[in-house]
């Protein structure tokens, strides 16, 4: 009898389908590998399990039986354990705390009983004492380590749990060779114990090292399940990709090979900062040149460090033949530089304010405007709209009136009215539309005709092979790979992004 | 894959890191050993053990509502109403004491409905913040002033005595210690209690992350509901000691204290984000206040610039206090 099952479970977040389908069934005693592409609904998917997200719809099944999950307590309470991806600790709590935090045991119903806390917290310390590194005691406080003692930290309270189905959510993306090894051992040891254990990773040589069967999600779906020692990693690359996946992606019309006489609109050489490293680059004039890989490698990071955002610790960028160096987004700003982000609630929005201040600010900045009048701004204003087609009521509307879609039109809008030099965006079609996106790239290819530097980074793969002149594959915060003209295929893409590094 | 932050700096704190990690009160207790300085230089007069206690009683009651603020502070929350409620409780006991007799049976009924009194005070903000899910700021304010209409309507105007026997043993002796010994005895011996719980070391989590405190299962609601109750009860213990000073009832005498409750909170080290809280160093920010206040009085600033001189000072040690943090846990 299978430990978990899950039947067509859904979960849409507003118009966007998170998970469309999901089925899955966990065997007591295997590691179940669940693999994806970025967006996919892989973590989707754990999180219901976990209680964490609420289903739309569809049934979960623990040991034939089928349950309710509430919410977090009410999952840990059906014996299940979960490792969170983007973790689930306190900052200001101690290692041992963290660790029982779920459980905090008592004495009295209202103290805490600190030896038995200290003596099962070490229960799991110990499990890591060789690999977990200098620094690392039971009373330090988590916000002290570092970012793979952190990870560990986090597998020990997702072990502490002790329940029948333990899902990791990537767990080993921080962590070096002796961490992961010594986290396997201790894998291979509940396996024994008859658990059921989901897990994700990307790194195809440890999917192949500890997993006994692996489930495939693509576009929201659960597509296949295989044993792992009945395939090998191009099949499963390959139905992760889809039918379309040796298919050259240049079809979608991007311009194949650009000729680029006109130089270079920027220059990146050696760059260096928290979250990348030597990184290099030119986009001409009119390129449109794509970042790719999996979330996370570094593409955002060198972008915001670009526009004066994040930190540069080595290396320069050129704009022209000089140097281009911005302390802050508002020296970016002032010399050419635009950037998008995928995620307007941070980085672009002004929430609660009319459209017409969302789309000025930026030609306030760099034409030193220190009186408006609304006559002359709406003359301005229109214009750069309506090249988007944004769809409005009337510029004195609020932004939050308006959808996902049209909200980034008018971010992206704002950049319109003073022509850049150089444009950022990083994924700046998070959360949109279908048709906001066609809108969106017919328009970044314009202003790539009209001469603009474009740099793209897109969590869509399809996005960036459908655009871009030619895409850098990121890797652990550097540039592994450089995919151009008939090698910018969906193969190609994840081959490199799921490489061992 | 290789880690994606590539270099996180290395995690050994130092040795001055780690002084402030154990006890992050530091910063604030130089700060009143230094007013207290300054108030003897002054004065070598206020440095006397009678006007210490003085100081102690008059303070007592910031004390405590500032230890009450810690404890929502500590899950990211705050309270606004908390000066509401202590006067909501002063009334309240007052007008009980009198209407039964005065008497040690009275004064004991009274002080027990008083600490129920703030107990449902400080569950309806939960209820309201926590369950309903309305901004704490506003949430609070909004319930500060519906219990200021409450206060007001048991007691329409302020004056009304407590009876002598509640506020002679306050401002007393017992077994020739001041009465005020035994109350920051007592004091410390509940926040000493309080700090082993599981609900505090709860709350801070919840204040640290409180995605991820719900994620790892914690009941949130509950836990920031119970947060509010405790700053109910101890607002009720600061209504006590108010009484004691001021023997008699005011309905309007704890608002201005709410953001001195905050003040001191921020003064003592907590961050007022959550997570990271301390009462000991509540306890001396409220005493910061009151040494900068009778400060203000023994440098013999004119009345008409003591406002003036007394907002200047707090923001000084504000600045002095955020200073050495910083520098240190950086």
């Amino acid at each position: 009898m299978s430990k978990l099952k899950l039947n067509g479970v859904s979960k849409a977040y507003g118009a966007t389908l998170a998970l469309r389908r999901g089925d899955l069934e966990i065997a007591a005693g295997e590691v179940h590998v669940l693999m994806g592409s970025n967006g996919s609904g892989k973590s989707t998917l754990c999180k219901i399990i976990a209680g964490s997200v609420r289903p739309d719809g569809g049934e979960i099944l623990i040991d034939g039986r089928p349950v309710t999950i509430s919410g977090p307590q009410s999952a840990r309470e059906q014996g299940i354990g979960i490792f969170y991806q983007e973790l689930s600790l306190a900052g200001n709590r101690s290692v041992e705390e963290n660790i029982c935090l779920a459980m905090l045991p008592v004495k009295a119903g209202l103290f805490i009983d600190r030896s038995a806390l200290k003596a099962r917290a070490a229960r799991y310390i110990d499990l890591f004492s060789e690999v977990s590194g200098d620094g690392f005691t039971a009373e330090t406080l988590v916000g002290n380590l570092r970012a793979d003692q952190r990870q560990l930290v986090e597998i020990m309270k997702a072990l502490a749990s002790e329940a029948p189905i333990l899902i990791f959510d990537e767990p080993t993306s921080a962590l070096d060779r002796a961490q992961v090894e010594r986290f396997f051992g201790i894998l291979r040891g509940l396996k024994r114990d008859g658990r059921g254990i989901i897990f994700i990773s990307h790194r195809m040589d440890e999917i192949t090292a500890i997993g006994d069967r692996v489930t495939i999600i693509r576009d929201g779906e659960t597509i296949k399940t295989l044993n792992l020692s009945e395939t090998d990693p191009a099949t499963v690359i390959r139905l992760m990709v889809g039918g379309a996946g040796d298919m050259p992606a240049s079809q979608s019309s991007a311009p194949a090979v650009a000729n680029f006489s006109t130089g270079a609109a920027m220059t990146v050489d050696r760059l260096s900062g928290v979250g990348f490293r030597n990184v290099s680059f030119e986009v001409a004039k009119g390129e449109i040149l794509g970042l790719g890989g999996l979330h996370g490698q570094g593409q955002s990071a060198v972008l915001r460090a670009i526009f004066g955002a994040g930190s540069i610790t080595s290396g320069e960028i050129r704009i022209g033949s000089d140097r281009f160096d911005a302390k802050k987004p508002r020296d970016a700003i002032r010399r050419g530089c635009a950037y998008v982000s995928g995620d307007r609630g941070r980085d672009g929005v002004i929430a609660g304010r009319p459209i017409i201040e969302n789309v000025t600010p930026i030609h306030y900045l760099r034409d030193r405007l220190m009186i408006a009048r609304p006559s002359s701004l709406r003359q301005k204003a229109m214009p750069a709209l309506e090249a988007m087609h944004t769809k409005f009521a009337s510029l004195m509307h609020p932004i939050n009136s308006l959808s996902g879609g049209n909200q980034q039109k008018v971010i992206i809008a704002r950049w319109l009215i003073d022509r850049p030099d150089v444009l950022l965006l990083d994924d700046p079609t998070k959360g949109i539309d279908l048709s906001a996106k066609a809108d969106l790239f017919a328009l970044i290819r314009q202003l790539a005709a009209d001469g603009l530097g474009i740099l793209l980074y897109s969590s869509e793969d399809a996005e960036l092979l459908g655009n871009a002149n030619r895409i850098l594959v990121f890797n652990g915060g550097s540039v592994t790979r450089e995919l151009t003209g008939e090698d910018r295929t969906r193969y190609n893409l994840y081959q490199a992004a799921y490489e061992a590094a | 894959m290789t880690p994606t932050t590539i270099e996180t700096p290395s995690a050994r704190p130092g040795g001055l890191k780690l002084w402030l990690e154990r006890y992050p009160f530091l910063p604030a207790l130089i700060i009143v050993v230094a007013l207290l300085a300054l108030n003897g230089a002054f004065s070598p007069n206020s440095l006397s053990y009678r006007s210490l206690t003085g100081l102690l009683s008059t303070y007592m009651a910031l004390i405590m509502l500032a230890i009450a603020q810690t404890y929502v502070v500590s899950a990211g929350d705050i309270d606004l109403s908390a000066g509401a409620t202590l006067s909501l409780v002063n009334v309240a006991i007052v007008v009980l004491m009198e209407k039964w007799g005065g008497g040690t049976g009275a004064v004991v009924g009274a002080m027990i409905c008083g600490i129920l009194l703030g107990l449902a005070c400080g569950v309806i903000n939960g209820i309201v913040v926590a369950a309903l899910r309305l901004q704490a700021i506003v949430a609070t304010f909004a319930t500060s002033i519906f219990f200021t209409g409450v206060a007001l309507y048991i007691m329409p105007v302020a004056g009304t005595p407590a009876p002598a026997l509640f506020w002679r043993t306050y401002g007393g002796r017992l077994l020739g210690l001041p009465f005020i010994f035994y109350v920051l005895a007592a004091l410390a011996v509940l926040l000493f209690l309080l700090s082993r719980t599981r609900l505090v070391t709860q709350l801070l989590a919840v204040g640290d992350d409180q995605q991820a405190a719900y994620q790892t299962g914690l009941p949130v609601v509950l836990v920031r509901i119970k947060g509010y109750a405790l700053c109910g009860l101890f607002s009720a213990l600061a209504a006590f000691c108010l009484t004691g000073d001021t023997a008699s009832g005011d309905p309007l005498v704890g608002g201005k204290m709410t953001l001195y409750s905050v003040a001191a909170v921020v003064l003592g080290g907590s961050a007022l984000a959550g997570g990271w809280t301390t009462v000991v160093g509540s306890l001396l920010g409220a005493l910061t206040i009151g040494l900068v206040n009778s400060l203000v009085f023994f440098m013999g600033t004119p009345s008409e610039w003591q406002n003036f001189v007394q907002g200047l000072a707090i923001l000084l040690v504000l600045m002095a206090g955020v200073l050495a943090g910083r520098r240190a846990r950086a």
